[in-house]
């Protein structure tokens, strides 16, 4: 009897019920919680419909949903053509210094996004924006030209922030396109205008389809531009109705449950399609795959338009923002640059932010969360990429799909549903950190799942045979075979999950208290009092952090395992 | 004193793949016994199984019914309900890639079946060190495995396979990744280092050459059944049953009814289309049954002017011969079919000859009739 309860049964299980937890209480009590009539634990709490017909019935709710879904949009269209045309520069044409161009591209995805949409504001707010006053003074206008505190403001700033996802996503694709089938067409006599247009945006438009769903996806659960922004030019999309729900006193659950459902429903059918539309694509991936050279177009003179666009971009997304911030952190109040406040310069702020009361907690807080999610997440999702992709065990790919379901969930929703789930069930964590780090660990789950099985599908399965057949137990072999092999992925993961959990904010605000704030919240939290160059100052700090941390882990990866 | 002998006794294995409707029967009650101490080799086509029975040895594969012994002890049953698991099995195996693990060096990989027993320090140093210098990799200890060449590669597959002194050895098809020259002398060096260890081996390969030039006994496999075991010289000049006689080498196919069985050093009697023949029969065959006649291209004699004898003796026209440098490779046209025949490089050939085909009744083997596996494309027309 004793033989079937050993390491590999007990790790297997142990795993797979953690993910059921993760993903599948979450959704379970997010819609009972949305059905019920009164805060949980409260006496007389009955099964009801009314969340649903206050917040429809509400005249107010089909404006959100408007707002939400123009936002969502104007994001995924601009994010899509600044992404796009820098990954088409980069790959397939013959711009002067494109190489930089793509490294700084990818600036921006460092830079967590309250301080990206801070940036902005100090950017573009008609008040005190700098390219405003800039402008003013240049043109001797009388009023701001632009406002950040409009619908087009927010889509710009939201979409600065997105567009290096896409760079990524159209790079890959244009990477993978077999350009032979573009010269088959010229050789053919088609003109390459010609061709552009009958042969490769028709390969292409399934990748872009594709890339426009997730950004669109994207759009409709950004909470930092809309909350930073939107609330105070009141401009409400779901994710801020649901935050202000919550925070409103008496805070209404069922109703924010309510908007959260409904939330939850956009994206997860617009991560469904994708789904179902990737899978298609990543079969035919398979046969053809292997590495191009991609054709590189000559644009002789033209290049110098491609190179001046590219710079304008690089300007505006990464240098006027990284300098605001910067600018900002040593200044001893705010103001536009000049030289009477160069003379002022200061450590001031970085010396208050660092002597705050909650700044060590916070810190301290960020930084265990940060390497504490992404080392279980990785952890966790190589058991199951292993289970998903080695073994075959009955229902591994339900189990697949388990670890993937909260990617569809906005970190708004999520934060709803595990208010439900821990004043529910008897579990006492409901305000430490502990809540938090479950919460990161349900988030990044799913990409964790991914590079996991990425690597894994790579590991020739004779090289884990090998181990067994020499007398490894399925534990040695997976702790002194799998997960060395794994590590490049396993790394590569890690790093990507530490700094979106160190930059986490939508789920965070929803679940933290005093003791478990971090430092996304103390930044928002000083933000909103108005201490504009505490803010920056603290920006830069965990930026500095970011990069510390990425570059630590590269060093320990290569040392456990085979570097890349 | 019969189980003693043999190292792996395999008996009745049933495996299916897939599930409903997609279900494919692989083993269809595949039954061997492996003495101790050979070179045993599973021969087949791709497909055929040969490789299913032998990770079922190993455990890597689960049979659905049967059961498999191990030096006298049951490692897996379905009516008793035993399964050890690989990792406690006493095997070592060398894998078709070889599967040397890229992050560790020669050392670490040769000496892992080790180090997760937690021998001791000086042990694993002494056998690693004895093990190398018996593959003849000693000086390599240190070299990060992916530097390794296809050659040392597999030798290291050698060695991490055979340091904790398994019962068996297990090979998967390990020249397949090798080139042609290195393939040519790896097989000496196996065959070497076998005898040299004496440890029993299970090899498994499609190729009827390398099977031929290693083994002790060869398990002929096709279609998930075993086919026919026995020894090279067996098989290859004796084959009785006729997916071997076309799987090992070439051979020429004569459909045909036994007239007479012979016996007693007198060669039977087979008449077919091109007349009467005297042939070897294969047990099983009686008067009046159907048979195919089997002759190996190089068994049959090329005879200028018209011989003396007429048993045996065909008339055929030289279609095309080929020069290959240690013969001519010839076809030759008799009546509304071809024969495939080797001669001496020193006999010319030339298209449109007529020439005498003289099938010596010692190399002519009647093979059952009905058995149809294995048609294929050195079978003739009638």
């Amino acid at each position: 009897m004793g033989r079937f309860i050993n390491a590999q049964t007990l790790i297997l299980l142990g795993c797979s019920l953690f993910v059921l937890y993760l993903a599948g209480i979450p959704l379970v009590m997010l819609l009972y919680g949305s059905i019920r009539s009164a805060p949980i634990g409260e006496p007389g709490a009955a099964y009801t419909i009314q969340n649903y017909v206050k917040a429809y019935f509400d005249r107010e709710f089909y404006l959100l949903f408007w707002n939400s879904i123009k936002y969502a949009t104007g994001t995924c269209l601009v994010s899509f053509v600044i992404g796009t045309y820098l990954a088409w520069v980069n790959e397939r044409t013959n711009t002067p210094f494109k190489k930089l161009f793509m490294v700084m591209a990818l600036i921006p995805f460092i830079i967590p996004g309250i301080l990206s949409t801070i940036a902005w504001i100090l950017l573009l707010s008609p008040k005190i924006g700098l390219i405003n006053l800039a402008v003013k003074g240049v043109l001797g206008l009388e009023s701001s030209p632009f406002n950040i505190y409009s619908m087009g403001g927010m889509i710009w700033a939201e979409a600065i922030h997105l567009y290096p996802l896409v760079f990524l996503l159209m790079s890959a694709s244009f990477r993978n396109m077999d350009t032979s089938l573009e010269e088959a067409a010229l050789t053919a006599g088609s003109s390459t205008f010609t061709t552009l247009r009958r042969v490769t945006l028709p390969l292409m438009r399934p990748a872009m389809f594709g890339v426009l769903l997730v950004m669109f996806v994207r759009g409709i659960e950004a909470f930092e531009v809309p909350a930073l922004v939107g609330v105070p030019a009141k401009i409400s999309v779901f994710t801020t109705k649901i935050f202000l729900a919550i925070h409103q006193f008496p805070s209404d659950f069922g109703l924010a449950g309510a908007y959260a459902v409904t939330l939850l429903v956009i994206s997860g059918g617009g991560v469904f399609v994708y789904q179902k539309m990737t899978r298609k694509e990543e079969r035919f991936a398979t046969v053809t795959g292997k590495g191009y050279r991609p054709r590189v177009i000559d644009l002789g003179p033209w290049k110098w338009l491609t190179f001046g666009t590219s710079f304008l971009i690089f300007l505006l997304a990464v240098i006027l923002p990284v300098f605001i911030l910067l600018w900002s952190s040593f200044i001893p109040f705010y103001g536009i640059p000049s030289m009477e406040l160069l003379a002022k310069l200061t450590l001031a702020n970085y010396h208050y932010v660092l002597t705050y009361p909650l700044a060590l907690t916070a810190f301290k807080n960020s930084f265990y969360l940060s390497v504490g999610s992404a080392t279980l997440v990785m952890l966790l999702t190589s058991v199951i990429a292993w289970i998903t992709v080695k073994s075959k065990i009955p229902g591994r790919i339900f189990l697949d799909n388990l670890a993937f379901i909260p990617i569809a969930m906005p970190g708004i929703v999520l934060g709803v549903s595990l208010i439900w789930v821990y004043l529910t069930l008897p579990i006492p964590i409901y305000g430490t950190i502990w809540v938090l780090l479950l919460a990161y660990i349900t988030k990044f789950m799913p990409y964790g799942i991914r590079t996991a099985s990425a690597s894994m599908i790579q590991i020739n399965k004779e090289l884990e045979e090998a181990s067994f057949t020499s007398g490894g137990t399925w534990f040695q072999t997976f702790r002194k075979i799998i997960l060395p092999l794994l590590m490049p992925g396993f790394v590569a993961g890690w790093i990507y999950i530490s700094i979106i959990s160190l930059r986490e904010l939508s789920t965070s605000i929803l679940l933290y208290s005093y003791n478990s704030t971090v430092l996304s919240i103390m930044a928002f939290d000083l933000w909103e009092g108005g201490q504009y160059t505490y803010v920056c100052a603290l920006g830069v700090l965990m930026v500095l952090m970011l990069v510390a941390m990425a570059f630590i882990a590269r060093r320990l990866g290569a040392r456990i395992g085979i570097a890349e | 004193m019969a189980e003693k002998n043999y190292m792996v006794r395999i008996q009745n294995l049933e495996k299916f793949f897939g599930e409903d409707r997609e279900r494919v029967h692989v083993l269809k009650g595949v039954s061997l016994d492996i003495p101790e101490g050979s070179l045993y080799t599973f021969l087949g086509p791709s497909g055929c199984g040969k490789t299913t029975t032998l990770r079922c040895v190993a455990g890597l594969e689960r049979p659905d019914v049967g059961s498999i012994s191990i030096a006298g002890k049951t490692v897996f049953s379905t009516s008793e309900r035993v399964y050890i698991p690989t990792n406690r099995r006493p095997i070592g195996m060398v894998f078709q890639s070889y599967a040397i693990w890229p992050h560790m060096t020669v050392f670490e990989n040769v000496a892992y079946p080790l180090t997760i027993q937690h021998k001791s320090k000086a042990e694993i140093k002494k056998r690693v060190a004895d093990v190398l210098k018996i593959v003849g990799l000693q000086g390599l200890e240190d070299r990060p495995a992916p530097k390794l060449s296809g050659g040392q590669q597999q030798r290291v597959a050698f060695a991490r396979a055979l340091v904790n002194e398994p019962k068996v050895m297990l090979l998967d098809e390990p020249l397949s990744n090798l080139d042609a020259k290195l393939r040519e002398q790896m097989r000496f060096e196996i065959k070497a280092l076998q005898r040299r260890v004496n440890i029993t081996t299970i090899y498994v390969t499609h190729d009827q050459a390398e099977a031929l030039a290693i083994s002790d006994q060869i398990a002929v496999m096709h279609g998930g059944t075993l086919i026919e075991v026995g020894n090279p010289h067996q098989l290859y000049s004796r084959p009785k049953r006729r997916f071997t006689a076309t799987f090992l080498g070439l051979t020429n196919l004569i459909p045909g009814k036994v007239v007479e069985l012979g016996g007693d050093s007198r060669p039977g009697r087979l008449e077919t289309s091109k007349g009467i023949f005297s042939f070897i029969p294969a047990a099983g065959l009686t008067t009046g049954s159907a048979a195919i006649l089997s002759i190996r291209p190089e068994h049959i004699e090329v005879i200028k002017q018209k011989p003396q004898v007429t048993e045996n003796v065909l008339e055929g026209t030289v279609k095309e011969a080929i020069f290959m440098g240690d013969a001519y490779h010839c076809q030759i046209a008799v009546g509304d079919s071809v024969l495939r025949v080797h001669t001496h490089p020193f006999l010319s050939m030339n298209p449109g000859d007529k020439v005498y085909l003289h099938l010596d009744p010692q190399s002519c083997n009647g093979l059952p009739a009905e058995d149809t596996e294995g048609m294929d494309e050195s079978a003739l027309g009638a």
